[in-house]
């Protein structure tokens, strides 16, 4: 799992995390550059979109400055920052149906997102995987997990992107644990048949 | 072992089971190979999963106020407000003393000065302090008095002055008139005489005229009446005249015409004497 140097580090961050909380700066400064980078892109995968997943990351770090010295036990430090940050996509997502704003991908979409488009309705379906180059494969997963329901996405990014295990998701969701399984259940199910929709398989990605 | 549920499948499938609830499992799909073909699908489905890259992002800096409960009172608007009011005043009382200022109050007087000068006090002069509304009253009567006094003696003299040239006019006047009166009474009688004399011609003069006008007027106006008398006279002889004829012609038609029936009735009466009988005695 810690592939990087990174990753070594947020895996062996207590100690700063310990300053942090004792309102050390510094050590506040030092973990949010570790943690931003998968605080965005966990928002990111969750909205598709940059601006919001900036406008919660950011919010989620103000929102950590002010209350680390709230955290009660060091080790749960990552399922508390990710229980900030789903707080805020939960609220960015209500903001954004309330408002009834409409993406610019909605209103203007650009060549690459009508290219999926195409490639998904199209005669291209039978042979996709010359249109699979690694970055647009990438933004089409994307949009596959876009179809899943909120509560779904937000346990899928966890589980496979952010490594957190079930127990912590629940604690970051506040949910059962058996819960969160179920979420993950469906959501994996769901996937499954949306992945079979759009003609992407294990043999068309095989191509790159 | 019965049909793992949802939640022992997906532990499974994310390696969270002890080794023992693995085994077990692990044995269970062995049997069932539906179920383990419904895990390997999802496996498939995770790997696909695992091509969604991560974006780069560089964190942002983050500035906050810090918690609030950190904040101490120095740290508050009020105060700072407060402090900034004092520092003012006291930055303007240093400038003061180093300029040298004196503040003196005395007897209601406010003097502020500059570089230590004494300032030049001026003598002032002592006011009666106080005017009573009486002796108020009494400078308005004695200067209202003042005035009609003058404005008396001003009327009176403008008076005398109109006099002197009223009486001075009406003498010269007088004077004038009575010349004028003598002048006419000496020169009276000739002059109606002559007047008079003159009168009596032109009187005569038009009366000569009017009656020798009236009379020709006269003489033209009763020969034109006589003569249209005469007219008259003729023309109604004429039409006596003219009547009387028509009055004898009628009457000579109408004595022809009971001449002519006076004849048809002898006639008749000639003619039938029987039925005018009859006619008599039925009448």
């Amino acid at each position: 799992m810690a592939g990087t140097l990174l990753e070594i580090a947020m895996m062996h961050s207590d100690a700063l995390i310990t300053r942090a909380r004792e309102g050390d700066k510094n050590a506040q400064g030092k973990l949010v550059q570790l943690w931003y980078k998968r605080i965005y892109n966990f928002a990111y995968k969750f909205f598709f979109d940059h601006d919001l997943a900036m406008e919660a990351a950011q919010k989620t770090f103000i929102s950590m400055y002010r209350n680390i010295e709230s955290l009660q036990e060091v080790s749960r430090f990552r399922s508390w920052l990710y229980t900030i940050a789903v707080n805020y996509c939960r609220e960015e997502i209500r903001k954004k149906k309330a408002g009834r704003s409409v993406s610019l991908h909605d209103l203007n979409p650009g060549e690459r997102e009508e290219s999926y488009l195409w490639e998904a309705s199209s005669g291209r379906r039978e042979n996709p995987e010359r249109q699979f180059r690694q970055a647009e494969l990438s933004d089409l997963l994307q949009q596959c997990m876009m179809e899943l329901s909120d509560e779904q996405r937000e346990v899928v990014i966890m589980k496979e992107y952010e490594g957190l295990k079930f127990r912590e998701i629940a604690e970051a969701l506040q949910i059962s644990e058996n819960t969160v399984k179920s979420r993950m259940y469906y959501g994996l199910d769901g996937l499954k048949k949306i992945l079979e929709r759009k003609n992407i398989t294990k043999e068309t990605i095989g191509y790159e | 072992m019965n049909k793992p549920d949802e939640s022992t499948l997906i532990s499974y499938l994310y390696g969270e089971l002890d080794a023992k609830e693995m085994q077990k499992v692990s044995d269970y799909l062995v049997r069932n190979p539906e179920l383990m073909q419904q895990l390997e699908q999802w496996s498939t489905v995770r790997n696909t999963l695992t091509h969604v890259e991560d974006k780069e992002v560089i964190a942002p800096p983050i500035f906050t106020d810090g918690p609030n409960h950190l904040s101490r009172f120095w740290q508050s608007g009020y105060f700072k407000t407060v402090m900034s009011i004092a520092a003012t005043f006291l930055l303007l009382l240093v400038a003061a003393r180093l300029i040298g200022p004196e503040i003196n109050y005395s007897k209601g007087e406010l003097r502020i000065s500059f570089n230590g000068e004494t300032p030049t006090t001026k003598e002032v002069v002592e006011v009666p302090s106080v005017l009573t509304p009486t002796e108020v009253q009494g400078m308005i009567d004695v200067s209202l008095s003042n005035n009609n006094d003058l404005l008396s003696a001003a009327w009176n003299s403008n008076n005398e002055k109109i006099q002197a040239s009223l009486k001075n006019n009406l003498a010269s006047n007088s004077a004038k008139i009575d010349e004028l009166m003598k002048v006419a009474s000496q020169a009276s009688q000739d002059q109606v005489r002559t007047f008079v004399a003159g009168l009596q011609e032109d009187n005569l003069r038009l009366m000569k005229d009017y009656l020798q006008l009236s009379a020709k007027d006269q003489k033209v106006y009763v020969e034109s009446l006589l003569v249209d008398f005469s007219k008259y006279l003729q023309e109604q002889r004429k039409q006596d005249l003219m009547l009387f004829q028509t009055r004898m012609s009628s009457i000579e038609k109408n004595s022809d015409q009971f001449k002519q029936e006076t004849e048809l009735i002898l006639a008749s009466i000639i003619s039938n004497p029987e039925s005018t009988l009859k006619k008599v005695n039925n009448y």
